[in-house]
């Protein structure tokens, strides 16, 4: 009798902690902001020094760039109150710049301030290259019109002026800030100010005098979890209302998709911004040989291998450059011929008891690279046993990036976002190169890629590039492309698409053509 | 020499090696840290600078100087109580430190109490019916929560508790948009409490539970096992069978007698558990986003960034030896048999 009771105390007790749980609970779905959650920490928010995509979603909420890309891929201007005016040389660009735009601190946003920031970009930012080798100086035309002088005619500068890390920043509140960073704070000209930051977690609110569209939320409250089933189990739960997709497991994303397809969250999606891929090593053997690489690229069955590793969520990639930015189908790469492959190898030697083996190395703390190379090994085993043997390594992706350059790695897979919506900036960080010899590059960005390839045409067209527009310039990139497949030493396999899922009492998210969610766009319903 | 004496001597000699410790522990991180393989250069500024880029910015942390030169700098840094400075957000790392290290105090402290109370029960009730139904159930519970993978445990309980019954939040230390409670002590139960914000205070034990509770669980079975063992060899200690001769209740020699004398070595396993919690529980905190140390020495890791990686070791290798100290004491006044 006594123990009954006992026990039933015990359990009136754990009910009493439990319903005051679940009202603390129930306290906290009663949210003001729009939850978005996504992996990895904020450690500095200043545009100088944004490379993670969670910095550069949160600081496109905060600030505004000269000019944006709109979904169909077209620039438009955005700080700017028109498109850049060139002069006749291309040495030239005047950029008119709207008015009546004040920056979250009261300052006014006009020439001065976006030279100031341009210019502290150009001295402390962490991609300054990406200027520095085109822009000589940047002068103030009128108080509302700024000139950039180039060093020579360049194309490409349109689109990397509507790159995040281009934001604008207030030069009073960053005049001890001219040569260094500052992280804890942003002071910037776009339709949120930031209420309140530490690394796991940042509060933006809307800012009152904004001079374009005012949000339709309340604000919106960036919070991290280490790790994909946190993430995933977040939104499940309704704990958070907005899940960005970076470092998702395609695990979660299909059982999350499954959700969309049952009506129990919306989801949207950009189009494709990061590729993956392999490089294989072209400056020893046997990979210096041609031909054993245009072996490889007839053996990798893509689809396949996106429906087993992403369950089909990645889309198979035959360029470098995702292939929206052609306007049109483009697959200079080859599909899967592992019959092909067989006959090349052949008459390299290879095949009948004399097996090729290429060492894979991929980034252990990616897991879909992993499962891709397993795929590929049994693919390879199933298909071209007697021929070609794929040995796996796992490395720590640190380590993979620092021995990169030092040759250490005769296949390696990797990814690849480019710093802005344009295919040089998916061409140029695999293909360009400052010293070429005997189709090796000694000096450039494919060292670093660690392909050590070389084109001296490819770097022509580079050049050739910039002093183009329009429908001409993408062709030089085609070009490129195919001088790239024929030098077989990238394999482009599957395109990323940005995505996100959001609950069904919030709006769908959308996203901007540079693959970043238009937060001033969330709406709870 | 009295033994109080001797003790005061022994803890003097134990701090007084503390430096040495401390000097060849952060050296040996230094070197370490520089032999293995990547840059925080490449961390910071992704693969595709170029080196141009990545020159000035070795030259702006002072990556550039010879190794020497940068070791001997941290050595005087070090000896001026300065952790140095972060490479990747410029923040000093002490701020980093004692951001973090309160989240793995908070749950060292919950985890060690949870699994104390559930350990030492279950090894008690073991050890006192030897064989019985309780003794055998938590055998099997001791060598069953010893043997579980943490990260397999977390996730299971994670996705029972917080996704399946909704329970409990899934992660972190407080609600998401939450705002902590002004710090006093950097723990945020302990701080709601001195702020008197009760919300706070169900928000922190709310968030609190289930990765205290995993580690808790984790944690109990070495100690139920350990008690249990202990217990049962003390119990057939022939000063226990003369007591039991004497007619003294086996209650009185349970308490009086016997669980004094397993003190010593339960003492010294929890010691020893708690001193590798204060390292952070690594798993549990990747799992339950729990911003704790180890999480953040982990994504120092990753990142190269020297002056956390070191200042985090130096600062839990310091507590360590400290709770090392600090067990000796509490030994050698529990047992006067002990000498230094």
């Amino acid at each position: 009798m006594l123990k009954t009771n006992y026990t039933k105390s015990i359990l009136k007790v754990l009910s009493i902690i439990l319903v005051i749980f679940q009202l603390s609970c129930v306290q906290n779905k009663k949210r003001e902001n729009i939850i978005v959650a996504s992996a990895g920490k904020i450690e500095s928010l200043d545009p100088a020094q944004a490379n993670t995509l969670r910095t550069l979603q949160i600081l496109s909420a905060l600030g505004d760039t000269l000019y944006k890309i709109n979904k169909e891929g077209n620039i438009y201007p955005s700080l700017a109150k028109e498109l850049p005016q060139v002069s006749k040389n291309g040495l030239l660009i005047d950029i008119p710049l709207r008015k009546n735009i004040s920056f979250h601190d009261g300052s006014i946003f006009n020439a001065k301030a976006m030279k100031f920031s341009l210019e502290r970009f150009m001295e402390i930012g962490t991609l300054k290259y990406l200027l520095n080798d085109k822009i000589e100086a940047i002068e103030i035309k009128d108080e509302f019109v700024l000139r950039i002088k180039l060093k020579k005619p360049s194309s490409s500068i349109k689109s990397l002026l509507t790159s995040v890390n281009l934001t604008p920043v207030s030069p009073n509140s960053y005049s001890d800030y001219k040569d260094k960073f500052n992280n804890k704070s942003f002071v910037g000209t776009g339709p949120y100010f930031l209420k309140n930051f530490n690394s796991s977690q940042q509060i933006i609110k809307p800012f009152n005098n904004y001079w374009g569209d005012k949000p339709l939320n309340k604000g919106i409250d960036f919070i991290n979890y280490s790790n994909s089933s946190t993430l995933f189990g977040a939104i499940k739960t309704k704990q958070v209302d907005v899940l960005i997709a970076n470092s998702i497991a395609d695990m979660h994303r299909l059982s999350l998709n499954n959700m969309v397809k049952k009506d129990k969250l919306n989801s949207g999606e950009s189009a494709p911004k990061s590729i993956g891929y392999i490089t294989f090593k072209s400056n020893s053997l046997p990979l210096s040989n041609q031909k054993i690489r245009k072996a490889l690229l007839y053996t990798i069955d893509r689809k396949l291998i996106s429906q087993r590793v992403s369950f089909g969520t990645r889309e198979p990639l035959y360029s470098i450059a995702p292939p929206k930015f052609y306007k049109k189908k483009f697959s200079p790469w080859p599909f899967y011929k592992p019959k092909l492959a067989r006959t090349l190898l052949k008459e390299e030697g290879y095949c009948e008891n004399n097996i090729l083996n290429i060492p894979l190395t991929f980034r252990s703390t990616v897991p879909a690279d992993k499962n891709l190379a397993l795929i590929w090994q049994e693919q390879i085993k199933r298909d071209l046993s007697d021929c070609l043997k794929i040995t796996l390594n796992g490395v720590e992706s640190t380590t993979v990036y620092d021995q990169l350059s030092k040759g250490s790695f005769e296949a390696v897979i990797l990814d690849w976002t480019g710093d802005f919506s344009d295919p040089i900036a998916y061409l140029a960080p695999l293909l360009s190169c400052n010293n070429i010899k005997n189709n090796t590059c000694l000096e450039g960005e494919a060292v670093f890629s660690g392909s050590f390839w070389g084109n001296k045409e490819v770097q022509e067209l580079f050049k050739k590039s910039e002093e183009l527009e329009g429908e001409s310039r993408l062709n030089t990139f085609i070009k490129i492309e195919q001088i790239a497949e024929q030098g077989s030493s990238y394999l482009p396999v599957w395109l990323i698409k940005p995505k996100a899922w959001s609950l069904k009492d919030i709006s769908q998210p959308e996203f901007s053509g540079d693959g970043l969610i238009i937060l001033k766009n969330l709406k709870r319903n | 020499m009295s033994s109080k004496k001797k003790l005061f001597k022994y803890i003097l000699a134990r701090l007084a090696l503390l430096p040495i410790m401390l000097g060849i522990i952060s050296s040996l991180v230094f070197i370490l840290l520089r032999i293995a393989p990547g840059d925080p250069v490449d961390a910071i500024l992704g693969t595709r600078a170029n080196e141009l880029a990545r020159e000035s910015l070795r030259i702006k942390l002072g990556l550039d100087k010879p190794l020497i030169n940068q070791y001997l700098e941290y050595l005087n840094q070090l000896l001026h109580g300065n952790l140095g400075t972060s490479l990747n957000t410029q923040e000093p790392v002490k701020e980093i430190i004692s951001k973090a290290l309160p989240a793995s105090i908070e749950l060292a402290i919950f985890a060690i109490l949870i699994a104390s109370l559930l350990g030492y029960l279950i090894g008690f009730l073991g050890a006192v019916k030897p064989e019985g139904k309780i003794d055998f159930l938590g055998r099997i519970f001791g060598i069953g929560t010893y043997a579980l993978p943490p990260f397999w445990a977390a996730m299971l309980i994670q996705i029972i508790f917080s996704v399946l019954l909704g329970w409990f939040p899934i992660g972190g230390r407080l609600p998401p948009g939450a705002s902590p409670p002004n710090p006093i002590t950097g723990f945020i139960f302990f701080d709601s409490i001195l702020n008197l914000n009760i919300k706070m205070i169900f928000s922190s034990i709310e968030h609190l539970i289930l990765p205290s509770v995993t580690l808790g669980i984790l944690l109990s079975g070495i100690f139920s096992r350990s008690l249990r063992l202990n217990l049962e060899a003390v119990l057939k200690k022939d000063y226990i069978e003369a007591a039991k001769s004497r007619g003294i209740k086996d209650s009185r020699i349970l308490i009086k007698h016997a669980l004094p004398n397993t003190m010593l070595p339960i003492l010294t396993i929890t010691g020893l558990t708690i001193s590798s919690l204060i390292g952070g529980a690594l798993l549990i905190e990747i799992t339950f986003s729990w911003p704790g140390i180890a999480l953040g020495l982990k994504e120092a890791i990753n990142q190269r960034d020297y002056p956390v990686v070191q200042g985090i070791v130096v600062i839990i290798s310091s507590i360590v030896v400290m709770i090392s100290v600090g067990i000796d004491i509490a030994i050698a006044y529990i047992d006067p048999r002990v000498s230094y």
